[in-house]
């Protein structure tokens, strides 16, 4: 395993797209140190903000505020990382495979446009986890985002597969123009959630307002939430599927597409 | 001094009937020469030797493309990047002392300086921008000037300039020529462009023009036909050195084959050339029927002997769609739910744009793939139909070394209609095609056919007087297996301006433009007119020719009746 | 997704019969936009000028372009992209829930037949402003009018086309593009341009703190900006170039005082619908341009050692 210690804030935005295991797997720590990074315009030397320790292997643990380290994780294939701090932006962005996991908050474009493998944000996020980058006609392609505190805007933007859940609140534009896959949302959102969707599931755990052209369609458990719901239990992520506890109101929309997806919100017995 | 000696090439200069010939080519201030005493000399043995390549249609400026350039930042992450640099003094020699090579990007809509940079790296040193609408020329001109290395010309759109067309319905062919003239200065370009007459003024309304002998929306006589027959006498009376440049009207169409054929006896003898011509040879009655129609479009074709025509050869991948067929653009959004841009110019033109991929699994696709390569075969004569992709319709200029190897080789082309689906290869007659291009027949489509229709008689040659530029290609292909990706060197203008595949100096270009013959006094009655159209003053509207980087004026002389 | 189906201000003129205007008040902010492009000009194909044309306001406030207004729509503020996606499938025949539309201000009626005014347009245009798209939404809020005018061209002419700010805010945005491909917040330090709103736009790099120097040219983020935006520019080295002395200037570090484009230094301007037009000054200036003095500032710092770093090998 090898140890990224922060030991110099980077003054502006490091980026560093070199901190993931498909490039030091098999280097030396001498060669690892060298590996550029890029401060601005000035291209750098990884060791002159970290302290590197340890040699190349599939394992990389990131310790310090790394809140303005940019790319950690880009493309990812395999291997895993753990950041025992924040992240900057971009963290495991176009990430094929591996796993990544922060102890601390991410920022913005959180596994933005992924294929596969799984980030898991103990803390909260910015914008545009799992998202298309601007003009991209999908965003993450498979792959698994777990939050466990709040996002913010546009999580899940033009998704096509795979699963995100968020333990916190998210603002406006959750799972806007998606696509497929799936959208947990833990703790509400915001406005304009599902705007524009084509197709795909967001579940809400609560009440959330929801545009004209959604339309309430019934009230049910649906059989793939049961299912579902076991596979995010797996995951650290209790998802209510009991008709015991109550039920969930489907909404179908975007009828301004027109879409065909759906907002399931949990709706507790008694309500 | 700015002497060069190029010794021991093997050299093709068909406009001077030399065919793979090993001989000297000597440069001396930026034209070629019979003979040099001192300066540098390259030793070119073993290597072969073309006049630089000259892209007779291309979209690479102007407000169409820029639009263009707004809608695709994802294909601007996936593209090639320049970087900003002073490049070194070319190996201690004289000559360019570091010039600073600009930041840019490539891929499907490159930025101004990567144009320049692709095409030069490429062997090209001519280019002619394809369409240029009076009222945002300005803007066209300024993007030209920051397009360094290569010359340029470009064609002003006229088929739907409802001024022109006015006149025309109302039978006053002489005044339109002068408004024409005065259009065409008032601009600074080189010739005339005709983009789906009568189509695009229809499109202002929601609708086309698809029939070429019923009346315009909203003309009560004039049609499509005439306005061809209209424009195409108007060039010819103004004497302008290249012909009516003609988008023919349905392009894209299942069955515009029927369109095509009848647009050229339209046009009676007279001379034109038809752009992009594989996006006008389709047969089949719809989507589902549609196939090759390359046949019977060379047939006709073959037989109107003043006609040129560029081939817009489709390549797998990505591109992007940008004509000023509006109306054909709505149909492909609504066909394809991609990105739609549109953008009407008061009076003038229109522009569409759909950033689209060519797929080889598409029936319609392959079909389309093929087309360009059967026309390119089927037209025995090289010196009439040219190398061209409709940039960035059909595919990226830069992957023209691709086009170049399809049509030498054979194998490489049924090899790639093997994997083509079923259906497609049932449609179209590309397999049966044994003809492999010469050296000497790509030199003349790439850049002494082109040359010669344009009429810029300095290009598109090695002959004593012609401008030195000269592009030298290894004998065999390099990396990826394209004889014409990597030129060993691109000499513009007599300067080497790219060295084993990177540009190592950087000049500007020169801009051809033509000032044609007509009276004077028809500002006045151009100016009532503008102003009730128009949304600007009409002392703003001409280009100042100041605004022109290196202009290089042909100004022609009235033509004898 | 959409698109951008637009035209020139003279197509406007000669052919619009429905005028929208959104989120804008172009009564005081484009004082000439009526007179000279949109409603009392006697188009080509519009002889009858103001009586052929029908021009509705929608806006959250009665401002005093409501007098130039055949109908006013007054929407509650926030509900623009509410009201947009409503009509994008209104337009289509699709159901809307009437609560949920309601929220916006207007009543289900109301957008019904403003969804059939659109459609029943013979060339139709909306015109969008700061009040769309600086609003909570922004960048969605202007996706929104573009996608409803790109879907009304199934059933008519429509175009649209956002009104634009001061400062030849279009020309930046054209020659970003040619030059770079992207039409702002371009960001160059690795050599070549990359663009990610959010990460590289201006307000966003000032608030997060992510600059160690500003220059400022022809803008007063000082008098717009939120306060930590601000705080940074009085933090950072600030270059100002402007022919007054603004907000920012009092936090920078230097002002240089240049010439006033369009008055005293030549250039061109692009017009909100893009057209290119000259400027010719008109009186002299004792102050240099600002091209003069951004050339001499860029010739003083590549004369310094190590300025252009190595070409990085991507």
């Amino acid at each position: 395993m090898i140890t990224l210690t922060l030991v110099e804030q980077p003054a502006v935005p490091l980026e560093a797209e070199v901190v993931r295991p498909d490039v030091v797997a098999g280097l030396s720590a001498e060669a690892i140190r060298a590996l550029p990074v890029f401060l601005g315009r000035r291209q750098r030397r990884l060791d002159d903000f970290f302290r590197v320790e340890g040699d190349g292997g599939d394992e990389i643990e990131v310790r310090g505020d790394a809140g303005r380290v940019k790319w950690i994780g880009r493309g990812m294939t395999r291997g895993r990382i753990v950041v025992r701090g924040n992240a900057g932006m971009h963290l495991g962005a176009h990430m094929a495979g591996g796993a990544i996991e922060v102890l601390g908050d991410a920022s913005d474009w959180v596994g933005a446009e992924m294929s596969g493998g799984l980030i898991r944000v103990q803390g909260s996020v910015g914008g545009q986890a799992g998202a298309a980058y601007r003009g991209s006609a999908s965003g993450m392609r498979d792959g698994t985002i777990l939050i466990g505190g709040s996002a913010g805007l546009e999580v899940g933007m033009r998704m096509k597969r795979g699963t995100i859940v968020v333990a916190g609140r998210v603002r406006d534009f959750a799972g806007l123009q998606m696509k497929g896959g799936t959208l947990v949302l833990g703790g509400g959102a915001e406005l304009r959630t599902g705007a524009w969707m084509l197709r795909g599931t967001i579940i809400s755990l609560h009440p959330i307002p929801l545009l004209p052209t959604f339309a309430y369609a019934c009230r049910y458990v649906p059989t793939f939430v049961r299912l579902y719901a076991r596979h995010l239990q797996a995951l650290g992520f209790g998802l209510p599927a009991d008709e015991a506890d109550g039920a969930y109101r489907r909404y179908t929309g975007d009828s301004s597409v027109p879409g065909r997806g759906e907002i399931l919100v949990w709706s507790p017995r008694g309500d | 001094m700015n002497t060069l000696r190029i010794t021991g090439g093997t050299v093709y200069d068909p406009a001077n009937g030399i065919d793979g010939i090993v001989r000297d080519v000597c440069i001396a201030d930026g034209q070629i020469v019979a003979d040099v005493e001192a300066g540098r000399t390259i030793n070119a043995s073993g290597l072969i030797v073309f006049p630089g390549g000259v892209d007779v249609h291309t979209h690479v400026a102007g407000g169409a493309l820029n639009f263009a350039r707004g809608l695709v930042p994802e294909l601007h992450r996936a593209a090639r990047t320049f970087q900003h640099g002073a490049m070194p003094p070319a190996g201690g020699r004289a000559g360019a002392a570091g010039s600073l090579r600009r930041a840019g990007l490539g891929g499907v809509t490159p930025t101004t300086f990567a144009t320049g940079y692709l095409y030069a790296g490429m062997g090209w040193t001519t280019v002619n921008e394809a369409a240029v609408p009076i009222l945002t020329a300005k803007h066209t001109h300024e993007e030209l000037h920051d397009t360094p290395i290569v010359d340029k010309s470009c064609l002003l759109l006229m088929a739907n300039n409802e001024i022109v067309l006015d006149l025309l319905e109302a039978g006053e062919v002489e005044r339109a020529q002068q408004v024409v003239g005065w259009l065409m200065w008032a601009a600074k370009v080189y010739g005339i462009k005709a983009v789906n007459p009568g189509g695009v003024a229809a499109w202002k309304w929601g609708r086309n023009a698809r029939a070429l002998h019923e009346p315009v929306e909203g003309y009560r006589r004039l049609t499509p036909a005439q306005i061809i027959a209209g424009l195409a006498g108007i060039v010819d009376q103004l004497d302008l050195p290249h012909p009516l440049h003609l988008h023919c009207n349905n392009l894209g169409i299942p069955g515009n084959v029927a369109t095509t054929v009848e647009t050229m006896q339209v046009l009676e003898g007279r001379r034109a050339h038809l752009a992009h011509l594989q996006f006008h040879a389709y047969d089949g009655e719809g989507w589902d029927s549609m196939r090759s129609g390359a046949v019977a479009v060379a047939e006709a074709f073959k037989a109107h002997p003043q006609l040129t025509a560029d081939a817009g050869a489709v390549l797998f991948g990505d591109a992007v769609t940008i004509t000023a067929d509006g109306p054909w653009q709505h149909l492909l959004y609504q066909l394809t739910g991609r990105k739609w841009g549109n953008l009407d110019v008061e009076n003038e033109t229109g522009c569409g744009i759909v950033p689209y991929v060519y797929k080889d699994r598409s029936v319609v696709n392959a079909v389309q793939w093929a087309v360009g390569l059967e026309l390119l075969l089927l037209v025995d004569d090289p010196w009439r139909i040219f190398l061209t992709t409709d940039h960035p319709n059909g595919g990226c200029f830069w992957r023209y070394p691709e086009i170049v190897q399809l049509l030498m080789d054979v194998e490489a082309r049924r090899a790639q209609i093997r994997k083509l689906p079923p259906a497609a290869q049932q449609r179209i007659m590309l397999g049966d095609l044994d003809r492999e291009y010469t050296l000497s027949e790509i030199a003349i489509i790439t850049s002494a056919g082109p040359a010669r229709a344009l009429g810029l008689p300095q290009k598109g040659h090695l002959g004593v007087g012609a401008d030195a530029d000269v592009t030298i290609y290894p004998a065999k292909p390099d990396r990826d297996g394209c004889l014409f990706s990597y030129p060993r060197y691109v000499i513009k203008g007599g300067a080497i301006v790219v060295e084993e595949g990177d540009v190592v100096a950087v000049s500007d270009g020169r801009e051809f433009v033509v000032r044609p013959v007509y009276d004077d006094g028809i500002e006045d009655y151009i100016r009532p007119l503008f102003e009730q159209v128009y949304t600007m003053s009409f002392e703003n509207y001409p280009v100042e020719i100041g605004r022109l980087r290196r202009p290089a004026l042909m100004t022609l002389a009235a033509k004898r009746r | 997704m959409g698109g951008k189906i637009t035209c020139t201000l003279g197509e406007v003129k000669n052919r619009a019969d429905v005028i929208v205007y959104w989120g804008g008040n172009p009564a005081e902010c484009h004082p000439r936009h009526f007179t000279k492009y949109t409603l009392t000009q006697k188009g080509k194909f519009v002889p009858e000028g103001r009586k052929g044309r029908t021009m509705v306001l929608v806006d959250i406030r009665e401002t005093p372009s409501a007098k130039a207004a055949d109908i006013v729509l007054q929407i509650r503020p926030g509900a623009d992209f509410e009201m947009a996606t409503s009509l994008r499938a209104l337009i289509k025949g699709h159901r809307v829930d009437r609560e949920a539309a309601e929220q916006t201000g207007l009543t289900l009626e109301q957008l019904q037949e403003f969804a059939g005014r659109l459609k029943g347009a013979r060339f139709g245009v909306i015109f969008f402003g700061m009040g769309l798209s600086m609003t909570r939404g922004k960048h969605m809020n202007s996706g929104a009018i573009l996608t409803l005018a790109a879907e009304l061209n199934a059933f008519t002419k429509f175009v649209c086309m956002p009104m634009r700010g001061h400062g030849n805010v279009t020309g930046a945005d054209v020659v970003l593009r040619w030059t770079t491909g992207y039409p702002f917040g371009v960001n160059l330090s690795r050599g070549f341009p990359r663009f990610n709103p959010g990460e590289f736009s201006t307000v966003d790099l000032l608030v997060r703190g992510d600059t160690d120097a500003a220059l400022v040219l022809g803008a007063d983020p000082g008098a717009t900006m939120p306060e930590p935006a601000i705080e940074h520019l009085a933090r950072i080295p600030t270059i100002v170039l402007d022919p007054k002395v603004t907000h920012t200037s009092h936090l920078a570090r230097v002002h240089i005082t240049t010439a006033a484009t369009g008055i005293s230094a030549p250039g061109t301007v692009y017009r909100m619908d893009e057209i290119p037009l000259p400027l010719r000054p008109a009186l002299a200036s004792p102050y240099p341009t600002d091209e003069e003095v951004i050339r001499r500032i860029r010739q003083a710092v590549t004369a310094q050692p190590a300025w252009v770093p190595a070409p990085q090998r991507a």
